[in-house]
């Protein structure tokens, strides 16, 4: 049986990132009422050892930042001190990482404690390395504001832990904004809009390129020291769930057979989708695009190639299917992307 | 800001409350059928938004000469009107000029507030020489970033464009500043130091702009000066002037002394302000 916590599971400690939060919003004179409003934290300085958030308590919150300031930098400026962090032994791994690649996967492999609000996920294939980020707890309203903060923490702790500015490119699965300065400086000038796939590119050479600050027993140590607690924190829903999806793409997943996964009835199951803002169906057509995506850009399938492996009976199918996902045909994606 | 000038509140409060006693004292309450419920609602208005415009004057400016003029005047406005309005309900005796007297506190209030208004204008014009290398000729409070006092990249854009509608034929250049490794600032210092970082180097720059030219805070730690009629080549050397001038501070967080270093690009604004900015852009991003 599939583990999962919802989105009203506290789990987030008061101290690690909603504190930074809170740090930022004061040195930006945002009013304490204000600030707090619908998260259930207490005014006080700083939170309480014991404290934690859910995350639809840690997305109020940021939801209250950005609408206070309505400042178009809140998300980038969030993003540029987000990581490592002081989120304990697991922010002293990454501090250590020898190189982008260990960087990366502790990220990955400890999500619910550096980033809980979205889910980094990384690929490689053919010499490029891409980092793409789903939205785990169900908020389709922010993910803009939470795509740029965690993109903007990873470019900003590689930059800082490697010494350099790395070559990233990046893609957003949302239309061009109508000013993208922010992007261009806290980001790159390698941008691009209307993706349907949040994602960010980079040259898999860089990937084993060491890093000045790189210890390999203090990371090893540091993760040593919580390797006990690795299975502790159940994975979100919506991410265990993609996860889920994922292996079993090419048989067909159906909602009953998710439910059974989860071990629970397909009523429950879908009710627990209902909470998080979405449904099942959009879900599997989520992961349908990025298997497609993925299969069009890292291994240049085509039409009839991606409707066989995604168990399509021919490409007309699976033409029509992508249209419906995506809003364009694959060829015009393609050629989008290229 | 209201706090400030809470004594300046007091002090009418207790002048329309000595006002009211005086004709309470001195006049006999007018019978209900007597009221005359236009004046009443015309001099009672009056009263009120001269008392609203009075708070909001003193809740957005600090205190000195143009504030005193300004808010003496609009006070007396309001206590003019305030003893009109009460002599709505009180019937004074003919002998008693005193409620004649109030009543022209509303003449002498609107000539303060004239007089204040002539020394607004001459502060204004102050204070535009000291904005003019950050706005030029337009205004538009919203677009100014709350940690410089400069106006941001929306606004940039709308300068070039205006500048290319006024000026065709003229050359005019943009140049990008970004500070050197402005990221360890905030690591190693703390975001306020960054902060006050930016401010510096915000300073640095205007001291050493022309006042046609207009400085902006592109986004981050990324500064941009607009300069019209300027070559490409003219651009070029004044922002190497530019990095140099803040090369030579000495700009400290706390006791340690942090380098404070940029480096520059620029290029005619000879096209679409996306399409010179996205350009600009690409040439800042290799180092």
């Amino acid at each position: 049986m599939i583990r999962y916590c919802q989105a009203d599971a506290p789990f987030i400690p008061a101290r690690h990132q909603p504190a930074l939060v809170l740090d930022y919003a004061r040195s930006r004179d945002v009013p304490e009422t204000v600030l707090v409003r619908g998260t259930g934290l207490l005014l006080a300085d700083v939170p309480a050892a014991g404290d934690t958030l859910s995350p639809r308590a840690y997305l109020q919150l940021l939801a209250n930042v950005g609408a206070s300031l309505a400042s178009p930098d809140t998300s980038f400026m969030l993003g540029q001190q987000m990581l490592p962090g002081h989120y304990g032994a697991v922010s002293h791994a990454l501090l250590h990482a020898q190189n982008l690649r260990q960087a990366l996967g502790t990220l990955v492999a400890w999500q619910s404690r550096l980033c809980p609000l979205l889910s980094p996920r990384w690929r490689e294939e053919g010499g490029l390395a891409v980092l793409y980020w789903t939205d785990p707890f169900g908020a389709p309203g922010q993910l803009p504001f939470l795509v740029e903060m965690h993109m903007t923490a990873v470019v900003a702790m590689c930059r800082w832990l490697g010494g350099q500015r790395l070559p990233w490119r990046f893609c957003f699965n949302r239309c061009a904004p109508r000013q993208r300065e922010q992007h261009e400086v806290h980001l790159g000038p390698a941008l691009q809009f209307d993706c349907h796939l949040d994602a960010m590119l980079i040259d898999a050479a860089l990937l084993d390129q060491p890093w000045p600050r790189g210890n390999a027993t203090a990371a090893a140590v540091a993760l040593a020291d919580i390797a006990h607690e690795a299975q502790a924190q159940a994975p979100a829903l919506l991410a265990a769930l993609y996860d889920y999806l994922l292996e079993h793409i090419r048989c067909g997943p159906t909602l009953e057979g998710s439910a059974a996964a989860f071990g629970t009835s397909a009523a429950t199951f879908k009710r627990h989708l209902a909470r998080h803002g979405t449904h099942f169906q959009a879900e599997l057509d989520q992961v349908r695009t990025h298997v497609a995506l993925y299969l069009f850009q890292m291994r240049r399938y085509d039409n009839e190639a991606a409707a066989a492996y995604l168990g399509f009976h021919d490409a007309t199918n699976f033409r029509r299917s992508f249209k419906r996902w995506t809003g364009q045909t694959p060829s015009l994606l393609r050629s989008g992307l290229a | 800001m209201l706090k400030l000038h809470r004594s300046t509140l007091v002090l009418c409060a207790i002048l329309a409350l000595l006002i009211f006693a005086l004709f309470a004292g001195a006049g006999v309450a007018k019978p209900l059928h007597a009221w005359d419920w236009m004046d009443i609602a015309s001099e009672g208005g009056t009263t009120l938004l001269a008392g609203c415009w009075l708070v909001m004057l003193l809740g957005s400016r600090p205190g000195g000469l143009v504030t005193r003029w300004l808010s003496g005047g609009l006070a007396a406005i309001m206590l003019g009107n305030w003893a009109d309005l009460l002599d709505e309900f009180f019937k004074m005796g003919r002998d008693q000029y005193v409620n004649h007297w109030l009543e022209a506190l509303v003449a002498v209030g609107m000539v303060t507030v004239t007089v204040g208004m002539y020394f607004w204008r001459h502060e204004q014009a102050h204070l535009n020489q000291h904005l003019e290398k950050r706005e030029r000729l337009f205004r538009d409070h919203r677009a100014f970033d709350r940690i410089t006092q400069l106006a941001d990249a929306n606004y940039l854009r709308r300068q070039i464009r205006l500048e290319r509608q006024r000026n065709p034929g003229q050359a005019c250049a943009v140049a990008l500043l970004d500070i050197d490794g402005f990221h360890l600032i905030n690591r190693t210092f703390g975001q306020r130091e960054g902060d006050r970082a930016l401010q510096a180097v915000g300073h640095m720059l205007l001291l050493n702009l022309r006042s046609d030219d207009l400085l902006c805070r592109y986004a981050g730690d990324r500064f941009a000066v607009l300069m019209p009629a300027t070559s490409e080549v003219d651009a070029a050397s004044r922002a190497q002037h530019l990095c140099a001038m803040v090369r030579q501070m000495r700009h400290h967080a706390g006791a340690v002394p942090v380098p404070l270093t940029l480096r520059h690009a620029s290029a005619p604004a000879d096209a679409a302000p996306d399409v010179v900015l996205r350009q600009l852009n690409r040439a800042m991003a290799p180092a």
